[in-house]
């Protein structure tokens, strides 16, 4: 009994310290509205991807840890081809020439939104970059993360799949 | 014996009276009637910053400059600055009005939140004749997601002259707007500028561009454009 009791209080711990990543559990709140253009001139909102799990990450191509885990969303977006996640990423109050500039050396492909007058950015109250959301189905938020991290892995991963988990059987 | 513990007392008094000292900085002598109080950032002092402070010596203009996490002991964290004693400052601002020459205060990122403070314990004939030069302020107490940001409560800066010099390439640039409301609100005088193709502590990155590199060196131009121009003249 005792050695079940270790056993069981190591694991919480385990379990504790994979959340020290830093992603902060939301009640649902709702999402503030997302009103932006791709890099073709399209607009787009939350409502573009109603029904999906979304990552939604504010970058920027200046900001040395938002590039850092940049590969980590493309491998993130490989491993769930097919899957009803979608992840978005929204430039920071730069150009399309600057974000242009970052693409021509990394091929992602993953839709990138521009927020060159910041507007978006002052709506969801960022205030560093990357500043990542998670979105239900719903479009709600569920968890938030400022900093980096390995998308396509560890807690991030888990949270993702317990999402995707939650959605009726016909949408995984 | 009454007599020797009476000079005991005394000679206590006097030690915490000597709390209220001037911090200990740096100084860069020179004969014009300019002078730049340089506070550095949270990160403490940097060799570009040393010498600019040099350069701007070798054009008349003098610097003291002032590492408060090395004048203070304190950990290189932005909160540290909140532990700066506001007295010193104050008086160390009173000093540098007396020595008669013009004086702007420049002051880096969390750095400004005591800066700030100490000029609104100023008295206000001594406050109007200040300026301050602000890089990238931070005077967040709460800046968290989907949440609107609260500031530090600077006290009264009326007559005081502000101006904010904002590098573009920050996640603090889309704030700033309401940053500069919160100064005017306790009733300074605002203005910024924006520094393009640049990031916070453009002079002491790990990876700079080439464009950061050259304007480190050019830090010195930089702030003596400032002072000869507009408010901080």
């Amino acid at each position: 009994m005792k050695r079940w009791l270790t056993v069981l209080a190591l694991g919480l711990l385990c379990n504790a310290g994979g959340h020290a990543a830093g992603f902060e559990a939301r009640a649902s709140a709702p999402a503030p509205a997302l009103e932006a253009q791709d890099l073709k001139g399209t607009p787009k909102t939350l409502a573009s991807y109603r029904g999906k799990v979304v990552l939604l990450n504010f970058w920027a191509s200046w900001c040395p840890p938002c590039l850092r885990e940049m590969p980590s969303m493309e491998r993130l977006r490989q491993k769930m081809a097919g899957r009803p996640l979608e992840i978005v990423a929204v430039d920071s109050a730069e150009t399309a020439a600057e974000v242009n500039a970052y693409l021509s050396k990394m091929q992602l492909g993953f839709p990138i939104l521009l927020d060159p007058e910041g507007s978006n950015t002052r709506r969801w109250k960022v205030f560093a970059l990357p500043t990542s959301f998670l979105l239900d189905a719903e479009g709600k938020v569920r968890y938030v993360l400022t900093g980096p991290t390995e998308w396509d892995e560890g807690e991030a991963l888990q949270l993702i799949e317990s999402m995707l988990a939650e959605l009726p059987v016909q949408a995984k | 014996m009454m007599l020797f513990r009476i000079l005991l007392l005394s000679l206590w008094a006097c030690a915490f009276g000597a709390r209220a000292d001037l911090p200990d900085y740096q100084t860069f002598p020179a004969r014009g009637d300019q002078l730049l109080l340089w506070v550095t950032s949270e990160r403490g002092r940097a060799e570009p910053e040393v010498q600019a402070a040099e350069n701007l010596a070798r054009q008349g203009v003098e610097v003291w400059s002032l590492d408060l996490v090395n004048a203070y002991f304190l950990p290189q964290l932005p909160s540290s600055m909140d532990r700066v004693p506001q007295q010193d400052l104050t008086d160390w601002m009173r000093t540098a009005v007396a020595s008669g020459k013009q004086v702007t205060v420049y002051a880096v990122a969390r750095a400004a939140a005591p800066v700030l403070r100490a000029a609104a314990e100023l008295e206000p004939a001594l406050r109007e004749r200040l300026c301050l030069l602000l890089m990238y302020p931070n005077l967040y107490t709460v800046a968290e997601p989907l949440a609107e940001p609260d500031y530090l409560d600077l006290g009264s800066l009326s007559g005081l002259r502000v101006k904010v010099l904002q590098p573009r390439r920050s996640a603090a640039t889309p704030w700033l707007p309401g940053l500069m409301d919160h100064m005017a609100q306790f009733g300074a005088s605002v203005a910024y500028e924006i520094l393009e193709n640049l990031r916070e502590g453009y002079w002491a990155r790990e990876t700079p561009t080439e464009f950061e590199v050259a304007e480190s060196r050019r830090m010195d131009a930089m702030l003596i454009r400032e002072l000869s121009s507009g408010g901080c003249k």
